[in-house]
């Protein structure tokens, strides 16, 4: 009785002892560390996101006195105009973001494929504001469009503009200057990626396109953009999610003013949950901005057909 | 002659291109260096008359600019750390070993990368401070050092790797620790640094995660410091830049060696993506 004790005992330590020798084994001790950690961290607060949108969590108290309450947050939505503005000023901010960092990205790409004896300088140059502090980046910016003062309206009047524009005080210029700062800002990752795949476009191609007696441009067109449209459709989908993620600039640079005419909805949703402690509604609020991403990628998915080839 | 010309152009265009992209930080360090009654007087002006250092000066007399500096150089360390031993050991079995449910666990860790941020920061904050995460570092260290996007990396980079290698040490004896520890490490040194580097910037430029889990002003690091320093100093404008130049000029004399990494980490996930 006792020696088969010992015996599994033994037989217990050893089999762990050559765990690291048996795939299953070691796949187990190499991954569960990560993923423990993972789902606590990451995945448990995707999964608390929804629970407390369909609470009254929308005061401080202890966690004991909160009760679930339904779609009222969700409801609320729709009966508040500046969440609703704020989901609009959203899809605006796309509208300039993405094609801005898309034809600005794919177009410095073109031009960094050639060689050219400055090539290094230039490349080190255009992706230098990528690993700018965003601070830093929006203190720079507001000086620079400081409209009756900063250098750029300065350098306007020189040239003889009359009406200058306002920026970043403007209603009408705010969104887009911010959208336009975040393009110069980001956009050197669009043009790596982008100049990694056109190096990557088989050249046969072009030199039979070069004998169909096709020119630079139908090049670009009928051999470099198909050619590259895997990579395009990375772009463009990590793109529109990025573009939802632009609390830190916004807040920088008007604070979602003048008014509420730059106010995002990721703007809306920390000063919803960190300055007014709605942590339910803001959460509804994210949980809304997170489907709508999500129907945007699975309409980008479905789309895909018509012009990605791989 | 005409192609001489048209070379010479082309390295002018793309060099104008270049100081397009960079010079609001030409003028950052310009105006770091003026007066601060001069910052707003001839700003076209680029290289001051005159050199005044005393911004620089106050900022190295700050109660707490180097400390959030340290704070930030820290909390990057032990991130890379800590994200360096368990992505690689996940990227391993992900890349190597065959276990049940393989390709849909990396499909679900895949899809939770699409999630943006924004949308989880409130149960984050709620979460994290029931952990007594909360007011700690370790609120961004912790979280950082599971992500997604680095198994990806890695496990691209070990797939690259020969099978031949791993093969012959089993049949030597190794174990999948030995394999990892001795060929699959060694090997990933460059990969590994491009690790460092993302790390470095990300962490370094973060607004958001330092902002909504740090409350002590002692604790906070550089780009949250940043933001209370520029309230400090007011309409003090020379005094702002000088506070940002330290801040931004770091990851760009970092990132203009390292460029290479930067741009093959990048490359490796976003074309195969």
């Amino acid at each position: 009785m006792k020696s088969t004790t010992i015996n599994s005992k033994r037989s217990l330590l050893e089999k762990i002892r050559l765990l690291p020798y048996q795939e299953k084994g070691a796949a187990a001790i190499f991954i569960l560390p990560f993923m423990i950690g993972f789902l606590l961290l990451n995945i448990f607060p995707i999964i608390y996101s929804f629970v407390i949108s369909f609470m009254d969590y929308n005061t401080l108290k202890p966690l004991s006195e909160v009760s679930f309450i339904g779609f009222q947050n969700y409801f609320r939505i729709m009966d508040d105009p500046i969440a609703l503005s704020a989901f609009v000023k959203s899809f605006q901010y796309t509208l300039v973001y993405v094609p801005g960092v898309m034809i600005f990205g794919f177009l410095l790409a073109l031009l960094l494929n050639r060689t050219f004896a400055l090539r290094g300088i230039a490349r080190t140059m255009i992706l230098m504001p990528y690993v700018a502090n965003v601070v830093a980046v929006a203190l720079i910016w507001s000086i620079l469009l400081n409209p009756t003062n900063g250098p750029v309206n300065q350098f306007l009047s020189l040239l003889g503009v009359e009406n200058l524009p306002l920026w970043l005080v403007g209603v009408d210029t705010a969104l887009p200057t911010i959208a336009l700062i975040n393009v110069w800002q980001s956009l050197a990752f669009q043009t790596i990626v982008f100049l990694a795949a056109i190096q990557g476009v088989d050249k046969s191609l072009y030199e039979a396109a070069v004998i169909d007696g096709a020119n630079k441009w139908q090049k670009i067109f009928h051999v470099t953009l198909p050619s590259i449209s895997p990579t395009t459709f990375f772009l463009l989908v990590t793109s529109i999610i990025g573009s939802f993620q632009n609390y830190a600039t916004v807040r920088m640079l008007t604070n979602g003013g003048p008014g509420n005419a730059s106010r995002v909805i990721s703007l809306n949703i920390y000063e919803e949950a960190f300055a007014l402690n709605h942590y339910s509604y803001a959460s509804a609020q994210a949980i809304v901005l997170f489907l709508i991403v999500l129907v945007l990628t699975i309409i980008q998915w479905k789309g895909q057909k018509r012009w990605v080839h791989y | 002659m005409g192609s001489l010309l048209k070379k010479v152009s082309f390295n002018g265009f793309m060099l104008l291109i270049g100081l397009m992209m960079i010079i609001p930080f030409v003028f950052m360090i310009s105006a770091s260096l003026k007066a601060p009654a001069d910052v707003f007087i001839n700003p076209l002006n680029i290289i001051p008359d005159e050199i005044y250092t005393f911004n620089y000066e106050t900022l190295f007399n700050h109660d707490y600019y180097f400390k959030w500096y340290w704070n930030s150089i820290r909390v990057v360390i032990l991130t890379v750390v800590f994200r360096g031993a368990f992505v690689t050991m996940a990227a391993y079995a992900f890349a190597r070993l065959e276990f049940k449910g393989k390709e849909l666990l990396f499909l679900l860790l895949l899809s939770a990368m699409m999630i943006p941020q924004d949308t989880t920061i409130v149960a984050r904050f709620l979460l994290y401070g029931i952990m007594g995460l909360n007011n700690t570092q370790w609120a961004i260290i912790l979280p950082a050092t599971f992500d997604v996007f680095f198994i990806f990396l890695l496990r691209q980079f070990f797939m690259g790797i020969p099978k031949d290698l791993s093969e012959a040490a089993i049949i030597d004896g190794a174990s999948h620790f030995g394999i990892y520890f001795k060929i699959m490490i060694p090997l990933s040194i460059p990969v590994l640094i491009t690790m460092t580097l993302f790390t470095f910037i990300w962490t370094w430029n973060d607004f958001v995660n330092p902002f909504i889990f740090i409350s002590d002003i002692d604790k906070q690091l550089v780009t949250v410091g940043l933001e209370y320093f520029q309230l400090e100093a007011g309409q003090n404008y020379a005094l702002q830049m000088a506070g940002s130049c330290l801040i931004v000029l770091i990851p760009m004399a970092l990132f203009a060696f390292l460029q290479k990494y930067f741009i093959e980490g990048i490359t490796m996930t976003g074309v195969k993506g």
